[in-house]
């Protein structure tokens, strides 16, 4: 159980430090209608929407800390954030156990709205200068269609990073 | 749907987030070397990623980009022209200004040491307006030190890591520093009613210049009276008829009185202006007009010398309802294009984070 843990650390702290890398050296150099698309926060969704909402939290937490850890945010900001959008997208097991890839995918972007938004409200909780402004209405439809692009890829990877079973089904023959 | 080992796990991620996030507010020193020691750790994921996307970002741009960056080479060119015909203008002003600062017995004001750096990162984000620079505390860089290119003020330092530091931008809303509008008295009365009331701004510099200007007067004319020259050494009655073609020599003395208006300066965004709010909101509007130079104030509290050049004056907006004004003003930097910039290796003389 001990080693199962520390595996999954291992990998989320892999997976996560390359998915940073890439998040600040190709996606924040190339924004799509002046959005810069988050490939941390799809992996995130990705890793909900694979695991559930339980595994979804941990992971959002963990990459948003790193995502913190790299950048101007207090710590802990895009922790609560990104753990959010995990939840929201882990929600998709309480319709099925094995959800169908754009299932998962309308999750995952639907997650991915909801982390992308939470930012500047936490950061306007938190006593940072918030960007509730006219521009969510362009970032958040961008970021959510990233994400619903990204997931189908990113589901394995997050399946792997999280230590996830596919679940194998067997027909029932009387 | 929320079993209870799945509730105590959010529960938990939310009350260590909540903690952490006070923890780093109130300036915690392990998170700031943990911080630290990520940027180390992440180093080499980024230089490997880099390694990977570098060349096919350039392949991909050769093939779509090549008649683009034909083109800007070609504007660049005709740019560089005129700027080599502008640079001579400048040398010699700034030779004039340096005599005028020697008969002033004035020092000049901008005079400390800066290091050279460049842009090696955007924020990942879409609420961060900042940027990542290759140097550091191994060079001598501090929070809240001031950051400008060649054009104007960029940002302040807001992280420092050993080898790189990370810049907020003025357009970030977080930003504010004290600014100063100049204003030419002679631009002021250009665009305002004539009025004998002196403005609110204490005028700080009194320049003199003496203007000899040669007009063609045709017969029978009388200059209006805003016209008249303050003194003439002609003397020239305006009613009196002169020949035609005559040409009629002035001197005219006109005093060049800068203006100065202080406020709080802040960002709104990326791709928008910047806001500048007087601390004298009544009177401060009379004094300054659209295209008047905007620099730093200084001041002990303030974390940038006075006189780093941030922008001009692009609109002055009314604000319904109010009978304040919106003043926006335009970066003279070129925020979207940072590739070199400099750290002025400038500390308050009180040291506490202040606008």
């Amino acid at each position: 159980m001990r080693a199962g843990m520390s595996l999954v650390a291992a990998r989320v702290l892999i997976v996560g430090l390359t998915a940073l890398a890439i998040q600040r050296v190709v996606f924040a150099q190339h924004p799509i209608f002046d959005v810069k698309v988050q490939f941390v926060l799809a992996l995130v969704v990705a890793a909900g929407a694979a695991g559930g909402a339980d595994r979804g939290a941990v992971a959002g937490f963990v990459l948003g800390l790193m995502y913190d850890a790299s950048g101007n945010t207090p710590l802990g900001l895009m922790g609560l954030c990104y753990g959010l959008a995990g939840i929201t997208a882990g929600y998709v097991h309480t319709i099925t156990p094995d959800p169908q890839w754009w299932l998962a995918s309308i999750f995952a972007a639907v997650g991915a709205v909801v982390g992308e938004a939470a930012i500047p409200f936490a950061e306007v909780i938190t006593g940072e200068s918030g960007w509730v402004t006219r521009e969510l209405m362009v970032v958040l439809p961008v970021v959510g269609a990233a994400a619903f692009v990204l997931c189908p890829l990113l589901v394995p990877i997050g399946r792997w990073m999280m230590g996830v079973k596919r679940k194998k089904w067997k027909a029932m023959i009387e | 749907m929320f079993t209870l080992s799945r509730r105590r796990i959010i529960i938990a991620v939310v009350l260590t987030a909540m903690l952490l996030i006070t923890l780093d507010k109130n300036g915690n020193g392990a998170i700031e070397r943990g911080r630290s020691l990520f940027a180390r750790v992440l180093q080499p994921f980024d230089t490997a990623v880099e390694a990977v996307a570098l060349p096919v970002e350039r392949a991909w741009n050769g093939i779509t980009q090549v008649d683009d960056l034909q083109r800007e080479n070609d504007a660049l060119r005709d740019q560089l022209a005129r700027a080599k015909g502008a640079e001579l203008e400048a040398e010699s002003a700034i030779l004039a200004y340096r005599e005028l600062l020697k008969l002033n017995l004035l020092t000049a004001k901008f005079q400390y040491k800066v290091v050279a750096a460049q842009v090696v990162g955007d924020s990942p984000s879409n609420f961060q307006n900042t940027v990542e620079i290759n140097v550091g505390s191994n060079r001598g860089i501090q929070v809240g030190m001031p950051v400008t290119d060649g054009a104007g003020l960029v940002g302040r330092i807001t992280r420092v890591f050993p080898e790189s530091s990370v810049v907020l931008l003025i357009t970030d809303p977080e930003y504010s520093i004290n600014a100063q509008v100049l204003s030419t008295q002679e631009q002021i009365d250009e665009e305002t009613a004539p009025s004998s009331t002196a403005p609110s701004g204490v005028p700080v510099e009194n320049l003199t210049s003496t203007t000899t200007t040669s007009t063609t007067v045709p017969p029978s004319t009388s200059l209006p009276p805003i016209l008249q020259p303050v003194s003439t050494s002609t003397s020239t009655p305006a009613s009196s008829s002169v020949p035609p073609t005559t040409l009629v020599e002035t001197t005219t003395t006109t005093e060049l009185r800068v203006v100065r208006e202080t406020g709080t300066l802040a960002g709104q965004g990326a791709d928008r202006p910047l806001v500048l709010r007087f601390i004298d909101t009544t009177s401060s509007v009379t004094t300054v007009r659209v295209g008047s130079i905007v620099d730093t104030a200084g001041g002990n509290t303030s974390l940038a010398p006075q006189g780093i050049p941030i922008g001009r004056i692009s609109a002055i907006v009314e604000q319904p309802g109010t009978s304040s004004y919106l003043i926006e003003v335009r970066p003279n930097a070129s925020l979207d294009r940072l590739n070199f910039i400099a750290v002025v290796l400038y500390v308050p003389a009180n040291s506490s984070q202040g606008g």
